[in-house]
Order: structure tokens, then C-alpha cells, then sequence
């Protein structure tokens, strides 16, 4: 994992010109290694709904139950595609949970004193995307780590979300049409699943076929090295903080329409999840990388585990545990396989 | 007398490459004995050695007559051997005290708490001994260099595990100016007066005639001589390191000198460089020489944009600005530059990212990147330049060293520069990449790009240069053209004092 900050690579105790060339031989290992790891979630995410499937055949392989879990998870997932984007550049968004909670507010805020949701709706995901140009101003322009800043934007955007509700839940004045937004289903799948879908699609598609992509990795691996391939490093920070934001603001429209309610607090809880599914993403499917479809077959590898012992009578507090042991778990083998390296 | 450092028949191979061969060596007790020679002559090697770095293949080391277990750097430092590197090991953050701590920690009192009066007085005594006397609370970054020095040497100098018998400085003076130079032999002197024998390991000749009683020259892994500096001119000794001069590699300046001029500098001036004017003409290979500190290092990265810079860069006739390295690659400008590492490669992205990185647009169809243009693209240089392995899909992490440098390499041949800055193109390369990227550099320029190769290795200057400008102290003080280029004459040159004939 790799901070802003360009590390500058300083041999501590003698120069080594003839060590690089002895240290060859054990780089070579990796290619091969790696190439079993890139589907191990695949396989661990099918043992796990075989094993329950067996476990509690009645209660566990069934379409309603799939259907909660794609459901529930969707949020999650698009709040975590966005958040791939910075991460790929290596900068943190801590700022991304706060930010969806404070968009939840705001849209429904807006149409409680009585104005059009479809403007809320714009307005709520603009706020998404100042927040990110205020975040890449810090970054970027005050040279603050994004780490500490964007855990800085985290605390005020919470602090923003219980100034507009006056710390209650808004319960009163949505719209009916809005709602629809986020609980409509089609063909029995539920309305965020597409949202989800069509993101992954759209992000999918920039990462490996756009240039900016090809970018952001470049600047994630090596700052230095990029902005001396004509790389405007400064840019590419900037706007992946801004898209981060901007699709959690996004994210936090679809909580809302999903609840039908403007829940200050609701936001924070959804940090380590969407942490957890990128870091142990980047494990899978383009090994090293922050990538699309591993973070989505991460996210529903955790969330089927978790159901899964829910449903056998597993303890509430068990949902936290999985993904805090399933992000160092994560950060681990990216820093083991680093040092293959 | 027994000596202090008594070395026989040490020697030692890395991959093949024999890099110390049957090296004898005494030091006595309480002289200065300077270590010269070029850039890959084994004095490094012999000093890993010393400090228990390296296991040498074969050979003995006593240090007053006391064999010493070699390998093993807990060894070495019993034996009473102390090394000062040229980055000093100080953290300038924390005062002289907290740093003379690094090497052996606080003396605890009875009451198991660090007594900082008490200290402070130990640090000032440590100083005072080598003749500083600075404010020992101060953080060591608010000081001068020839202080920090004094501090880095008086932490190799405590005797808290052994005696100090002899103390390695490693290029002390790389970033040292002249007054402050002369403080440090001052100390250096000291420290002989303690009946301490002294290793000074120096690019700057003036200073071996300055401060050392005796100088040891290798070249090429083998003790040449040992000379007394007394009697010894500047001459004599840049034909001890330098060998026999090497014969320069057959070049046609006339043929480049009336072409259009592809890289115009004016005024350039950065941290060390000042009102540097550079032309460079199109198909001509300029190389730029200078020792460490000279302003060679920085040159590249100012050009490019990477660093800050004033004066004037155009790339056929066309004003770049400075800071933008982006700019300078759409003016035609490419850079391969230093410490490939943390510059230049994407460790863990594919070959074909690593070339393609600077332009992408090329192998866009519809808006989308296509992987297999982008991949047979990339064959295509990884062939010509035979990398190994020709995949593109290949980890450049797996990649040996000469291999990844060709793989930058072939990111901007790519291009077809007009203006191709190389910066120590030859970093850490075998011998055998090594004359593959010379050959390269040779073709790029006969198809019209213009070259500046900025390098250290003077034998690869006087091999590939029409002409090499000569850097000391930040400005160009001689010019060295292809009859007279010569590897001994760019040495000689880059050292100073020696008027090139």
C-alpha cells in the first residue's frame, strides 16, 4: 500500500552497485505464484455457498435470500467502486463513507421543505463532488497527506450532517417517486444492483481501456517516475478525489431512496466494508491492483460469509469482525506479495 | 610496528564479475592512507568487505595483528573499524546528542533514567576532542556540513563496545565547500593524533595531496600501487588511475556540426548549475562530464522539468516551460533519467505498460486502448532492442537490471526525440547490455536525434561522445573534442587543476 508521499528510495548504510545484479535470481518467482492466487476469491466465494447450501439448504439457497444479499450489498459495492478510483492512485479517501451520509441527508433535507426530489437529487451529488475538489485542494494544492485530510473532511462532513438535521432522522415530506429510486425492482432484482452494474461497467471500462486509467495505476506505482512520463501527477490526483466523491454522493442518494430516510449517523458504517472490499479486491483477478470486478467479487464474498453465519444464528457483532480481519487480511497478502518483489 | 589494517590476497566475484582481485594492503598506525580510483575499481567492494558487508571469496584481514572474522559486521566493529558514509547516517532532526546516542545508546543512571546534563557533557567533550564546539541540543540539520561530519565521526569514534582503530571515510567531501573542507582535514589530522589510523576515500585528488601521507590506487578490482603523496605530482597519479588512455571510439563531428540546432539552453542556472549555454545539434552525441557535487546530476532533471530551473530550454527553436515534463515530451524532448528505480520504472506494471506510458494515443481505436496493438507495439521495440523476455505481458519487476534499463529505453526511442537526454545510461547494466544501449544510442543519433549523455563513466563518454562539455562547480570549464576525447584526458579534466592540452 502506498501513501501520497513519493518515498525516496535512501540506502542507508553502503551503496550498492554490484547488490542489484545478485539480487536478480530471486525475482523471478513471481509471474507464476500469483497466477493461481488471481481467482482464489471465486473459488473460496463458491465453497462458501456450497457449505451453507449444505449447512441449511432451506434457509440459505434460496432466491429471496440472493436477492438480499445482492441488494443490500449494491450500496456498499458503488460506494467502493468509487473509492477504487483514488486507492488506484494511491491516495486515501477516508472522507468517501461521510460524504454518502451527507448526500443522504441533504436530498431528503431538501425535499422535506418541500422541493422538487430530482433537484435534490443534483444538488446532493454536486455536494458529493465539491467535497472531492475541496479534498484534492488539500491534497494537491496545501500538500496535506490524504490521509489526514480527508479523515479531517470526514469529521466535518459528519459534523455538516447533524447541523442540516439537527441531529433527528428526516422521516417526513419524501417523495414517494423518489423512494421508488431506490427500492424499485426489476425482474425481481432490486434497482441498485443496475445502479451498481452499470457504474462497474462504466469504471471497468476507464481503468483498462482510457488513458486516464492507464494513469491512475501509474501514478499509484510510482509518482515520480510517471510525472517524468509527461504524467500530470497533480491532475490525476485531483480528479480521482473528485470522482470519488462525486460517487459517493451518488451512493448516498441511492441509501436514501433505499431507506427513505435522512439518517445523519448512517454514513461511517459503511467505511471499513468498502475498504475492506478494495484492499482484499486487489488481491483477485489483476493481482497488485486496485481493480473493478475483484472488488465486487470481494464485496459478495464477505457479504455471503457474513449471511451465511448470520442465518446459523451467528451474533450481530460478527458483521464488523469479517470485515476488519478481512482488510488487514488483505493488506497483508498485498504487502506479501510486494515483497516478492 | 604491527600495522593497523593488514589485508592479503582479498578477493571477491559478484555473478561472475571479478570485482576485488588479490588485493594487498597496510595501513599503519595513526596514517592517513587515501583509496582512489574510477567507478567500479573495487573500492567500494573492499570497504563492504572491511565492514563485514561482504564475505570475500578468499584473503585475510588482521587489524593490529589480530585476524579478524570477515563476513560479520559485529566483528568488524570489535576489531575496532568505524565507518563514516557519505550521507553520515544522522537523523537532522534530532540534536548531536540523541545522534551520538544512535550508535550506542544513553549511559543510564543508577535510577535507570537518561541523566541529560550529564550527557550533554559527553557530547561536548566528544566534539570538543575533534576541535568543534557547537551547541550539542541543536537538531544536526541546523548545521554545518563539516559539523555534521564532526558529529557523524565522533559517534564512529566513541569507544563504547571496542577502541577505535581505524576510522573509513567514504567520499566525506562529495558535498562539501572548500572552507568547510578544511575544517574537516583539521579533524581528520586529529583523529590521526589519537594514534588512529585514517581511510579516505576520495574523487578529489587536491584533497589526497591535502590531507593524506600515503594513496592506494585500484583499478579495474587490482591494487596498482601504493605511492608516498610526498613526491607525487596530480599528473602521476591520474595516470595510476586511469591506466593506460584508451584509444576513442571512431566519430565524424564534422559531419553534425553544420546541422539545425535541436536543443538551444541559455542561462540556465539551478541549485550547483549556473549560466549554463548548451547547443545541441541535431544527430550529435554531447556528453556531459563532472565528479559528484558538480552540477551534473541535477543538469538532466532541470532540462527535462522534472527540477526547478531559470533560463532559457528550446527544443527546435520551440520554449519549454520549466516544471513541465509534459510539455518537453510533446516539444520533442525525451529523458532516461538516473536511479531507474525510483525514476523511471513501474515495477509492477507489464513491459507493455512501461513502454507505452508516454504515448498512448497511438494505439487508441474508438476512444479504447487496445490490448493488442499495444502489445505487438511493443514487441516490435523489445525485439530491437532484444529484451529479455520479448513479452509484453512480462512483470518489469522480473526483468534484470540492463534489461529494465532497455525497457525505459525503448519507452523513448519510441518516440523518435529530436532531443534524447540520458542520464547514467548504463546504471547497474551488465557489460554486455551495456554495449547493446551503446549501439542504440549510436543508431538514434544517425537517424537524427540529438543526444546529451550525462555520465560518470568516462571511458562511456570518450566511447560515445563527439564532444564532452566538462562540469566543475556548476559551470562548464573545459570542452573536449573527438580527437583529443580520451577517458584519461576527461578525468583528468573533471578533477581539476590539470590544464588540458
Amino acid at each position: 500500500m502506498n501513501a501520497s508521499t513519493p518515498a525516496v528510495a535512501q540506502e542507508p548504510v553502503l551503496s550498492l552497485e554490484e547488490d542489484a545484479a545478485a539480487e536478480k535470481g530471486t525475482r523471478k518467482l513471481r509471474v507464476r505464484g500469483l497466477g493461481l492466487d488471481r481467482f482464489s476469491g471465486l473459488y473460496v466465494w463458491a465453497g462458501l455457498i456450497v457449505l451453507f447450501g449444505i449447512w441449511m439448504p432451506e434457509l440459505f439457497l434460496t432466491s429471496s435470500n440472493a436477492r438480499i444479499i445482492a441488494g443490500d450489498e449494491a450500496i456498499t459495492a458503488i460506494l467502493a467502486l468509487g473509492l477504487v478510483i483514488p486507492l488506484a492512485a494511491g491516495v486515501f479517501d477516508l472522507s468517501i463513507a461521510a460524504t454518502m451520509g451527507f448526500a443522504a441527508v441533504l436530498v431528503t433535507w431538501y425535499q422535506s421543505h418541500g422541493h422538487n426530489p430530482f433537484v435534490g437529487v443534483v444538488l446532493a451529488i454536486l455536494a458529493g463532488t465539491l467535497v472531492g475538489v475541496i479534498n484534492g485542494f488539500v491534497v494537491v494544492k496545501l500538500r496535506v497527506d490524504s490521509f489526514i485530510a480527508t479523515l479531517g473532511m470526514s469529521s466535518v462532513l459528519a459534523a455538516g450532517a447533524y447541523w442540516v438535521t439537527n441531529g433527528q432522522q428526516i422521516v417526513t415530506g419524501i417523495s414517494p417517486d423518489f423512494v421508488k429510486f431506490g427500492t424499485a425492482q426489476w425482474f425481481d432484482i432490486p434497482v441498485p444492483v443496475y445502479y451498481m452494474v452499470v457504474l462497474g461497467g462504466l469504471l471497468w471500462l476507464f481503468l483498462e481501456f482510457r488513458p486516464g486509467g492507464r494513469y491512475l495505476y501509474a501514478v499509484g506505482g510510482n509518482p515520480q517516475a510517471a510525472r517524468l512520463a509527461g504524467v500530470r501527477v497533480d491532475r490525476i490526483v485531483w480528479g480521482s478525489m473528485v470522482a470519488s466523491a462525486t460517487i459517493a454522493g451518488f451512493a448516498g442518494v441511492v441509501l436514501a431512496a433505499k431507506l427513505g430516510t435522512g439518517n445523519p449517523t448512517s454514513g461511517p458504517a459503511y467505511l471499513l466494508p468498502a475498504f475492506s472490499a478494495v484492499f482484499l479486491g486487489a488481491t483477485q483477478i489483476k493481482a497488485g491492483r486496485m481493480n473493478v470486478l475483484g472488488t465486487l467479487i470481494a464485496i459478495y464474498l464477505l457479504a455471503t460469509g457474513i449471511k451465511g453465519l448470520q442465518l446459523a444464528g451467528a451474533p450481530v457483532f460478527l458483521n464488523d469482525l469479517f470485515n476488519g480481519l478481512a482488510l488487514i487480511l488483505a493488506v497483508a497478502l498485498s504487502a506479501r506479495s510486494k515483497r516478492k518483489v | 610496528m604491527t600495522p593497523t589494517l593488514s589485508i592479503r590476497g582479498l578477493s571477491k566475484t559478484f555473478q561472475g564479475q571479478r570485482a576485488l582481485i588479490d588485493v594487498d594492503l597496510d595501513v599503519e598506525p595513526g596514517e592517513i592512507r587515501a583509496l582512489v580510483g574510477e567507478n567500479g575499481c573495487g573500492k567500494s567492494t573492499l570497504i563492504k568487505i572491511l565492514a563485514g558487508f561482504h564475505q570475500p571469496d578468499g584473503g585475510k584481514v588482521a587489524v593490529a595483528g589480530v585476524p579478524m572474522v570477515l563476513g560479520d559486521a559485529s566483528a568488524a566493529d570489535a576489531a575496532g573499524l568505524r565507518f563514516v558514509h557519505q550521507d553520515l547516517g544522522l537523523v537532522a532532526s534530532l540534536d548531536t546528542i540523541d545522534n551520538l546516542a544512535l550508535g550506542h545508546g544513553y549511559t543510564l543512571g543508577r535510577d535507570r533514567r537518561i541523566h541529560w546534563k550529564r550527557e550533554a557533557r559527553s557530547a561536548r567533550a566528544a566534539l570538543s576532542a575533534l576541535g568543534y564546539h557547537l551547541d550539542v541540543r541543536k537538531p544536526v540539520g541546523g548545521l554545518s556540513i563539516s559539523e555534521r561530519t564532526a558529529v557523524a565521526i565522533a559517534r564512529a569514534l566513541s569507544p563504547h563496545r571496542s577502541e577505535p582503530t581505524m576510522l573509513v571515510l567514504d567520499e566525506p567531501t562529495a558535498n562539501l565547500p572548500a572552507a568547510e573542507a578544511d575544517r574537516l582535514f583539521a579533524l581528520v589530522r586529529t583523529v590521526r593524533e589519537r594514534g588512529v589510523a585514517v581511510l579516505f576515500v576520495s574523487h578529489h585528488f587536491d584533497e589526497v595531496f591535502a590531507v593524506a601521507d600515503a594513496v592506494t590506487v585500484l583499478r579495474d578490482g587490482r591494487l596498482v600501487d601504493t605511492r608516498p603523496v610526498q613526491g607525487l605530482s596530480e599528473r602521476n597519479l591520474v595516470e595510476l588511475v586511469v591506466g593506460r588512455a584508451l584509444e576513442s571510439h571512431s566519430v565524424d563531428p564534422a559531419a553534425v556540426a553544420t546541422a539545425e540546432v535541436a536543443l538551444e539552453v541559455r542561462e540556465l542556472s539551478g541549485a550547483i548549475v549556473h549560466d549554463l549555454n548548451i547547443d545541441l545539434h541535431a544527430g550529435e552525441v554531447v556528453g556531459v562530464a563532472g565528479i559528484t557535487g558538480s552540477g551534473r546530476e541535477e543538469l538532466a532533471g532541470m532540462l527535462f522539468g522534472g527540477l526547478a530551473r531559470s533560463g532559457t530550454v528550446r527544443v527546435c527553436a520551440e520554449v519549454v516551460p520549466p516544471q513541465r515534463p509534459d510539455r518537453s515530451i510533446a516539444a520533442g524532448m525525451g529523458l532516461v533519467p538516473a536511479e531507474r528505480h525510483a525514476n523511471a520504472a513501474f515495477l509492477s506494471a507489464s513491459l507493455r505498460e512501461n513502454v507505452t506510458m508516454v504515448d498512448l494515443r497511438r494505439n487508441i481505436v474508438a476512444g479504447l486502448l487496445r490490448r493488442k496493438r499495444e502489445s505487438s507495439d511493443t514487441r516490435l521495440w523489445l525485439d530491437r532492442l532484444s529484451v529479455k523476455p520479448t513479452q509484453p505481458e512480462a512483470v518489469m519487476s522480473a526483468l534484470s537490471g540492463g534489461n529494465q534499463q532497455k525497457v525505459v529505453l525503448a519507452r523513448w526511442l519510441r518516440q523518435q526525440p529530436r532531443v534524447l537526454v540520458l542520464d547514467d545510461p548504463t546504471q547497474g547494466v551488465d557489460i554486455g547490455a551495456k554495449t547493446e544501449i551503446h549501439a542504440l544510442i549510436d543508431a538514434a543519433a544517425s537517424q537524427g536525434t540529438a543526444v546529451l549523455v550525462l555520465s560518470s563513466d568516462h571511458e562511456e563518454l570518450a566511447r560515445l561522445c563527439h564532444r564532452v562539455l566538462v562540469l566543475r562547480s556548476g559551470a562548464v570549464v573545459d570542452e573536449i573534442r573527438s580527437p583529443a576525447l580520451s577517458a584519461g584526458h576527461l578525468t583528468a579534466s573533471t578533477i581539476g587543476n590539470l590544464q588540458a592540452s
